[in-house]
C-alpha cells in the first residue's frame, strides 16, 4: 500500500511489453470490458479464427482497413502461439469503451524440440530458395499496426495483447 | 507497345507439383501416355486439350498461346464466349498488344456463333467445314501456320447436336495430322463431367494445364504465363511457405521479369509477405518485378518496404 512505486518489482517482460494493467492503453479503464469473442484455435483452424474476427469486427462497426489490421494482428499472435506455444491457444477479444483488446494466450508448453525444429525444415525443404521466413517477424508487424502491444511470458504460458483504438466509420477518413 | 519477344516462349515445363482436389480429379482423365505439358511447349499440328479451374487461368493460358503464336508468325484465331473487343482488351490487360495483328488479319477473335455454331445448333460437319476453310485461307494468306484456341464452354449449354462433340474432336484430330495447324480445346474441369472429359481427352495429342504448386479450398498457387510469373488466389499464411518458395524459385529461374499476381488474394500474413519481399530483394534490382494486388494487400508490402526496392512496382488491382 505504501510502497514506493519506483521500487515495485517488475514482472518479466519483453522489449515490446508494457504493464498488464495498461495493456488496453493507458487511458482505458480495465474494468468496463465487454466480451466480444472467445475462440480456441490450432494450426488447422487459423482460417476460421480469421473469419470470426473479421465478422465480429464488421459487426462492431470497425472500418474495413482497420478490421483487416485487426485480423492480421490476431493471426500473427495466434500463429506465434501455435508455433512457439504448444500448437494451440485461445483468443479473447474485449471492447473497452471504443478500444478493442485482442488477447492471445497459449498453454505454456514452451517451444520444446518439435517447435524448435520447424525453422530447420523450412530452410531445407525450400530447396533453392534463399529466403526462409524469420519467425518473430510477425510480432514486429503487429507492433506496427496495433496501437499497443504487450507480450508477457511466464511458466504458465505466454499472453500477447494487441489493442486497437477505434473510431466510428463516420469519423474515419475515406 | 510491342509484343513481348520470344524469350518466354519456350520455358521448360514445371509440371504439376501438388495434387489438390481439383488437380487430382483431372489427373484421372489425363490423356493416356502423355503427361501435362506447359502451354508454352505447344507446336504445330498439336491437338491439345487444356483444362482449367477458373476463368483467370483460362485467360492466362490463352493469352500465352496467342502471344507465342503471334511471335512465331502464325495466324491466330481465338473462339470464345466474349466479344472480339473483350478479347483484345483481355490480352492488352496482360501486356499483349494485338491491335496491329488484328488490323493486319494475323489475329482474329471470333464468337462461337458463325464458326462452330449456327443458330445455336452444333453439327460436327459444319464446325469441321469452318475449320478447314480457316486452314485453307491461312495457307493462301502466306502464314507459316495456324493456331486456334477454342473455349469449349459452349458445349455446356443446352444446344442441339451436343452429342456430336466427341465426333468433332475425333475429326479434328484427323484433320490436323501432318498440317501446320494447332488447335487448343479448352475445357472447364469444374463444369464438364468426368465422363465427357474422358471421352474427348483420348482424341487429343497433348494435355495442357497450368503448373500448380498448391490447390485447396483456401489457397491456390500456380504459374502465370502471360505476363510470366506466379498467381496467388485465396488466403495465404506461413503454412504455405513450402509451395510458395518453390513457386517463387521457379519463376525466378524461368523468367527474367516477373509478375506476382495477387489480385485474387484476400489475406497474406507476415511470413508469406516477408518471403515474397525477400525473394524480390534477392534479385537486387536486376529485373523488373510487378507486385499486383488489392490496396489491403499492398499495405503489407509497403510496410515491409518492398515497394521501394529497385525494379519493383506495386500495381494496385481493383475489382473487375
Amino acid at each position: 500500500m505504501t510502497a514506493d512505486p519506483h521500487r515495485q518489482p517488475q514482472a518479466p517482460q519483453t522489449s515490446l511489453a508494457a504493464n498488464a494493467a495498461t495493456a488496453a492503453g493507458p487511458d482505458v479503464p480495465h474494468t468496463d470490458a465487454t466480451p466480444v469473442l472467445t475462440q480456441d484455435f490450432g494450426a488447422g483452424s487459423l482460417y476460421a479464427l480469421r473469419a470470426a474476427v473479421a465478422a465480429h469486427a464488421a459487426q462492431a462497426g470497425v472500418p474495413e482497413p482497420r478490421a483487416r489490421d485487426i485480423v492480421l494482428a490476431v493471426h500473427e499472435l495466434a500463429a506465434n502461439a501455435i508455433r512457439h506455444g504448444g500448437g494451440h491457444g485461445r483468443l479473447l477479444i474485449t471492447d473497452h469503451g471504443g478500444t478493442l483488446r485482442c488477447q492471445v494466450t497459449d498453454d505454456g508448453q514452451p517451444p520444446a524440440a518439435q517447435a524448435g525444429a520447424r525453422p530447420q525444415t523450412e530452410a531445407t525443404t525450400a530447396d533453392d530458395a534463399p529466403w526462409p521466413s524469420e519467425h518473430g517477424h510477425g510480432l514486429w508487424v503487429v507492433h506496427q499496426i496495433a496501437d499497443h502491444l504487450s507480450v508477457q511470458s511466464g511458466p504458465g504460458g505466454t499472453t500477447a495483447t494487441a489493442s486497437f483504438t477505434l473510431r466510428s466509420p463516420r469519423q474515419e477518413p475515406a | 507497345m510491342q509484343l513481348e519477344n520470344g524469350r518466354y516462349g519456350r520455358a521448360i515445363g514445371a509440371g504439376v507439383h501438388c495434387a489438390g482436389g481439383a488437380v487430382a480429379a483431372w489427373a484421372e482423365v489425363a490423356v493416356a501416355g502423355s503427361a501435362d505439358i506447359q502451354i508454352t511447349e505447344l507446336t504445330v499440328s498439336d491437338h491439345a486439350c487444356l483444362t482449367f479451374g477458373e476463368p483467370e487461368e483460362l485467360l492466362d493460358l490463352t493469352a500465352a498461346f496467342v502471344r507465342d503464336g503471334l511471335v512465331d508468325g502464325l495466324k491466330v484465331i481465338w473462339l470464345g464466349g466474349g466479344t472480339p473487343a473483350q478479347a483484345v482488351a483481355e490480352l492488352a490487360r496482360r501486356g499483349i498488344a494485338v491491335e496491329p495483328a488484328v488490323a493486319s488479319g494475323q489475329m482474329t477473335a471470333a464468337a462461337w456463333e458463325g464458326s462452330l455454331l449456327s443458330r445455336q445448333a452444333f453439327t460436327a460437319d459444319r464446325a469441321m467445314a469452318w475449320l478447314t476453310a480457316q486452314m485453307t485461307a491461312c495457307r493462301g494468306e502466306g502464314f507459316a501456320g495456324l493456331r486456334v484456341a477454342v473455349d469449349m464452354s459452349w458445349a455446356l449449354r443446352p444446344l442441339t447436336g451436343i452429342e456430336q462433340l466427341p465426333q468433332f474432336e475425333e475429326d479434328l484430330a484427323a484433320a490436323l495430322t501432318g498440317t501446320t495447324a494447332a488447335v487448343l480445346c479448352q475445357y472447364d474441369r469444374e463444369r464438364f463431367d468426368p465422363v465427357t472429359l474422358a471421352s474427348v481427352a483420348a482424341f487429343h495429342t497433348r494435355s495442357v494445364a497450368a503448373a500448380t504448386y498448391h490447390a485447396d479450398a483456401l489457397l491456390r498457387i500456380c504459374r502465370q504465363y502471360a505476363p510470366p510469373g506466379i498467381r496467388l488466389a485465396g488466403e495465404i499464411d506461413y503454412q504455405a511457405e513450402e509451395p510458395l518458395a518453390l513457386a517463387l524459385a521457379e519463376a525466378i529461374r524461368l523468367d527474367e521479369d516477373i509478375t506476382i499476381n495477387m489480385a485474387a488474394l484476400a489475406f497474406i500474413d507476415a511470413s508469406a509477405a516477408r518471403m515474397i519481399a525477400d525473394a524480390v530483394r534477392s534479385l537486387e534490382g536486376s529485373r523488373k518485378i510487378v507486385l499486383q494486388c488489392h490496396p489491403a494487400i499492398a499495405a503489407r508490402f509497403t510496410l515491409l518496404g518492398a515497394d521501394a526496392l529497385p525494379g519493383v512496382s506495386l500495381v494496385i488491382a481493383h475489382d473487375r
